[in-house]
């Protein structure tokens, strides 16, 4: 099932790199224009389900790679003709219920802009949110880029590798006196 | 109840009536409330020690703080302790409230909860269990019958520089102060 996923993921698109790791898993490497394509292509497929989006800082590369994880409530869900009679009760291709598919993609870290993916999968909105808010991550065409989690205003987006976490705690929560010092 | 202690019933009615009437505000925060659902029911059942979980401040005597309180908790953390009618305890649960715990370095988490609002007592551990709850319940006893759970008092008397620490953490408050007087207002 993967594998004839594999192929004809092959067949169309150039430049990608795919690796299947698991029964279940597939594992794509693409360059960033291609992403909307081929996510609109799994969602013909019938990968009707972003999992989520999520954004990983590889600051020695100079580079953000998001990842789209993408699965299915309905592709080859077992029809009642696919569960064969052999001692399982489920055959192969019945149990295999679309697997997961983990698109990656790198984005430059100097100018981390990127497109959003709302017009294919609705629900990006809130992840591509986060990964503005956490890195700092543009997304042309998102309806709302407003602050969603955090509170404060940071410098650097606070999950970047160079945010200083122990810095940041020793410059802001640990200047604010008690009040018992306060008093003396 | 005990029969020994009709005599502290006699003598102050309303320290007996504060101890054994502890509406506990129902406020998640952090991994602690996990421990909050068997201990208000029938496993553990809170209700033995008089703790019962209300669902508004203005109906609750005690604030359980249960877990790393983030920047944005603390905003409705102090919202929901000025509104809570005194006398009033606050207890501070698990290692996060108390030093940072394992969030000590995190860019999110306040680190010293009695920065902000004051504290009568502290249940240590990562997470406590729930018979920790009870000791601290028991131990709140003890410091309501000796005149030390006195948290709201000095809320009051010191509000001044809790609104100012308040507001260094959380930018400009966008309600009145609770107290018009008390250190640093003055
Ligand atoms: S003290 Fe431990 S269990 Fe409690 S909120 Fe912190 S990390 Fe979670």
């Amino acid at each position: 099932m993967i594998s004839a996923l594999k192929n004809d993921l092959e067949s169309i698109f150039k430049d990608i790199q795919i690796s299947a790791p698991e029964d279940d898993r597939l594992i794509i490497n693409a360059q960033k224009d291609a992403v909307l394509t081929i996510l609109k292509f799994f969602k013909d497929k019938g990968y009707d389900h972003l999992a989520m989006i999520s954004c990983t800082d590889w600051i020695e590369e100079d580079e953000f790679e998001l990842i789209y994880i993408v699965g299915s409530y309905s592709v080859y869900a077992p029809a009642a003709e696919d569960i064969t009679s052999d001692k399982s009760g489920v055959s192969k291709e019945a149990a295999f219920n679309g697997g997961n598919i983990l698109l990656k993609t790198r984005i430059s870290r100097k100018d981390p802009r990127f497109i959003t993916a709302i017009p294919v999968f609705e629900n990006s909105e809130p992840y591509e949110r986060e990964i503005h808010e956490l890195f700092g991550v543009d997304f042309k065409g998102h309806p709302r880029l407003t602050p969603l989690f955090l509170e404060r205003e940071y410098k650097i987006p606070p999950f970047r590798k160079d945010f200083d976490t122990r810095r940041y705690v020793k410059d802001f929560f640990d200047q604010i006196p008690f009040v018992e010092n306060k008093e003396k | 109840m005990d029969r020994n202690d009709i005599k502290k019933w006699f003598k102050s009615p309303d320290k007996m009536g504060d101890k054994y009437s502890l509406w506990a505000i129902y406020f998640c925060t952090g991994c602690g409330i996990i421990e909050i659902p068997p201990v208000i029911t029938a496993r553990w059942d809170a209700e033995r020690f008089g703790v019962i979980p209300v669902a508004t401040p203005r109906q609750s005597n005690l604030f359980l703080i249960t877990g790393y309180v983030s920047v944005k908790t603390l905003r409705a953390i102090i919202r929901t302790y000025e509104q809570m009618p005194e006398p009033k305890y606050t207890v501070g649960f698990g290692s996060c409230p108390i030093n940072g715990g394992m969030y000590w370095d995190s860019y999110n988490t306040i680190k010293h909860l009695d920065k902000y609002i004051p504290i009568d007592g502290w249940i240590a551990g990562c997470m406590p269990r729930p018979e920790a709850i009870f000791v601290a319940v028991t131990h709140l006893w003890t410091l309501i019958d000796q005149g030390k759970a006195k948290a709201y008092v000095k809320y009051r008397e010191k509000y001044g520089l809790y609104r100012k620490n308040q507001e260094m953490a959380l930018g400009k408050l966008d309600w009145p102060p609770l107290y018009t007087t008390g250190g640093g207002n003055d």
